[in-house]
C-alpha cells in the first residue's frame, strides 16, 4: 500500500467506525487493520501527522458530519466513527504537545452549575474533539468562576455551555452574562434538550446547536 | 379553599398509608423502539449491529438494576385553584395550573419516589470514561426506560387497586414538569419521609440517583388518565415533550 491508498484506508476506517482489528464494527471489515493499526503504519511509513490528520481523519469527519446532516446515519454512527477518529488520534498526541500538529483551536465545555447531567455533553465533547478540535471538558455542575478560569488558562477557547433541565436555564444565562461581562470577546455555543435557538439570542450567547454535529459546524465556522 | 372529604378507611384499607412495593426484574420493561427514538432512529434506521448491541445492553442493565418503589397516601388535600396550588398537610405545593386543576376533583394523593439505583448509572459513566461512548449513550438510555418503567408499575398497581372500588387515579406529575418548579423537590421530600427510596436532593434539588423519578398521583372517584399529556401544557421547552 502507497502512501495514497493507506490514508484512504484509514479514512474509510474513521468514516465507518472500524477502531481497531478486534472491533467487531463494521461486519463487512471484521479481521481487517482498524484506525489505530493503520495510523501507527502511516506514522512508521513516514506520512507526517499533519498529513494524517488532514488529509485523513478530519476529511473523514467532515463526511461523517455531511451524512448526519443529510440524515444517512445517526448518532449511533457518528459515535463509532469518533470512536474510530480517537484512535488514531492517540498516536498523533505525543505531535500535538510538541506543536508540530496544530488542532484546529480549543473548547472549554460543560454542564452548567446545578445540572449534573453529562450524557449530552459528553457525546458533544467527543465528536467536537473528533473533528480535530482540543476539548477542554470541565464536567458537571460547572458555575461561572470554573469556566472563567479555565478562560484564563485558555484565552482563545470558545466556551460551550449544557444544561438539561428548564430550571437551570436560568444558570446558564447568569454564566453567560458573567462571562461576557468580562470577555465580550469570547464565543460561547449553548446547547441542551430544553435550549433553542430563541433562548440564545435571548441571553446574548453566539452560537446554538441541537446536535454533537451542529456544535462542531458552528466552531468550524469560527475558523474558516 | 375547598375542603375535600374522603373515605379515608377505605383508601387506607387498599393502599395502606405508606408501602414500598416489592417489585423484581420481571415487573420492568425496556421497549427497544424507545431507546432508538432516544438516539433520533426507527427500527428501520437500525442495523443488526446496534440491535444486537442494545439487547446485550439491556441485559446487562437487568443485572445491575436495583429497582425501588415507595409511596406515601394522603387525604389532606386542598386545592387552590385561584392561586395554582395543592396543599397537602401543611406543606404547600406550588404546583402550577396544570396539575392544581388535574387534583381539584381529587379526594385523595399518592406522594412516591422510584429510582432504578446506581448500577446502570455507574456503569454508563465508566463505559463513557472509557470511550465507549455510544455504549454508555445506549445504557443511561436504557437507565432512563427502567426508571420510567418502575414508575409505571406504581402507578399501574395503585390504579389497579383503586379500580375494585370504582377510584381512579390522575396521570402522574412530577415537580420540574408542567410548570412545576423542581424546587418543590424538597417540599416532596419533606412528605415522603422515610419513604424515599434512599434518594438523596441536591442543593438544586436535582435526585441523586439521577435515575429517579418523584411525583403526585390524585386519586377520586371522579378522576383517571388521560392520553394527553403535551397537549395541554404549554412548556416548549420540556424535554419530555416530543414523547408524548
Amino acid at each position: 500500500m502507497n502512501s495514497e491508498e493507506l490514508l484512504a484506508k484509514l479514512a474509510e476506517c474513521v468514516e465507518f467506525g472500524k477502531v481497531n482489528k478486534n472491533a467487531p464494527f463494521p461486519p463487512a471489515m471484521k479481521g481487517m487493520d482498524g484506525a489505530d493499526e493503520l495510523t501507527k503504519q502511516a506514522l512508521d511509513m513516514g506520512i507526517s501527522p499533519d498529513e494524517i490528520l488532514n488529509g485523513a481523519l478530519i476529511k473523514a469527519m467532515d463526511r461523517v458530519g455531511e451524512k448526519f446532516n443529510q440524515k444517512k446515519i445517526f448518532v449511533p454512527q457518528m459515535l463509532i466513527a469518533a470512536k474510530a477518529m480517537n484512535a488514531a488520534m492517540e498516536h498523533l498526541k505525543p505531535f500535538f504537545k510538541s506543536g508540530e500538529v496544530k488542532r484546529k483551536g480549543k473548547f472549554i465545555i460543560g454542564t452548567v452549575a446545578g445540572d449534573l447531567h453529562d450524557i449530552g455533553k459528553n457525546l458533544v465533547a467527543m465528536i467536537v474533539e473528533g473533528a480535530g478540535w482540543e476539548v477542554i471538558d470541565l464536567g458537571v455542575d460547572v458555575n461561572a468562576a470554573k469556566f472563567l478560569q479555565s478562560l484564563s488558562e485558555n484565552p482563545d477557547a470558545v466556551v460551550g455551555l449544557s444544561a438539561l433541565l428548564t430550571t437551570t436555564m436560568g444558570n446558564m444565562q447568569n454564566i453567560v452574562a458573567e462571562i461576557k461581562q468580562k470577555h465580550p470577546e469570547v464565543k460561547l455555543l449553548i446547547g441542551g434538550a430544553p435550549v433553542t435557538e430563541q433562548f440564545k439570542v435571548e441571553i446574548g450567547a453566539d452560537g446554538y446547536s441541537s446536535n454533537p454535529q451542529g456544535a462542531v459546524t458552528y466552531l468550524n465556522s469560527l475558523v474558516a | 379553599m375547598d375542603n375535600i372529604k374522603t373515605d379515608t378507611v377505605l383508601l387506607t384499607n387498599l393502599l395502606g398509608r405508606s408501602k414500598e412495593l416489592q417489585l423484581s426484574n420481571d415487573d420492568l420493561k425496556v421497549p427497544v423502539e424507545n431507546i432508538l427514538k432516544g438516539m433520533g432512529m426507527e427500527r428501520s434506521d437500525a442495523d443488526e449491529y446496534l440491535l444486537s448491541l442494545i439487547d446485550e445492553l439491556i441485559v446487562t442493565c437487568f443485572k445491575l438494576v436495583g429497582p425501588r418503589a415507595s409511596y406515601v397516601l394522603s387525604e389532606q388535600v386542598q386545592v387552590d385553584l385561584s392561586a395554582n396550588k395543592v396543599m397537602i398537610e401543611d406543606t404547600e405545593l406550588l404546583t402550577g395550573k396544570i396539575v392544581s386543576s388535574f387534583m381539584k376533583k381529587c379526594v385523595a394523593v399518592v406522594l412516591f419516589s422510584v429510582t432504578c439505583g446506581n448500577g446502570v448509572e455507574g456503569l454508563s459513566k465508566r463505559l463513557m470514561k472509557n470511550g465507549h461512548a455510544l455504549e454508555g449513550f445506549i445504557v443511561d438510555l436504557i437507565g432512563s426506560e427502567l426508571t420510567e418503567s418502575i414508575a409505571g408499575y406504581l402507578h399501574n398497581d395503585i390504579e389497579g387497586k383503586l379500580e375494585t372500588v370504582g377510584y381512579g387515579v390522575t396521570n402522574r406529575f412530577s415537580p420540574g414538569y408542567c410548570n412545576w418548579p423542581v424546587s418543590d423537590q424538597q417540599k416532596l421530600f419533606s412528605l415522603l419521609k422515610e419513604n424515599n427510596c434512599g434518594i438523596k436532593l441536591t442543593p438544586s434539588s436535582l435526585m441523586l440517583p439521577i435515575k429517579s423519578v418523584s411525583g403526585i398521583l390524585g386519586i377520586g372517584p371522579s378522576v383517571k388518565r388521560v392520553a394527553y399529556k403535551c397537549r395541554i401544557c404549554n412548556d416548549e421547552k420540556c424535554i419530555m415533550r416530543e414523547k408524548e
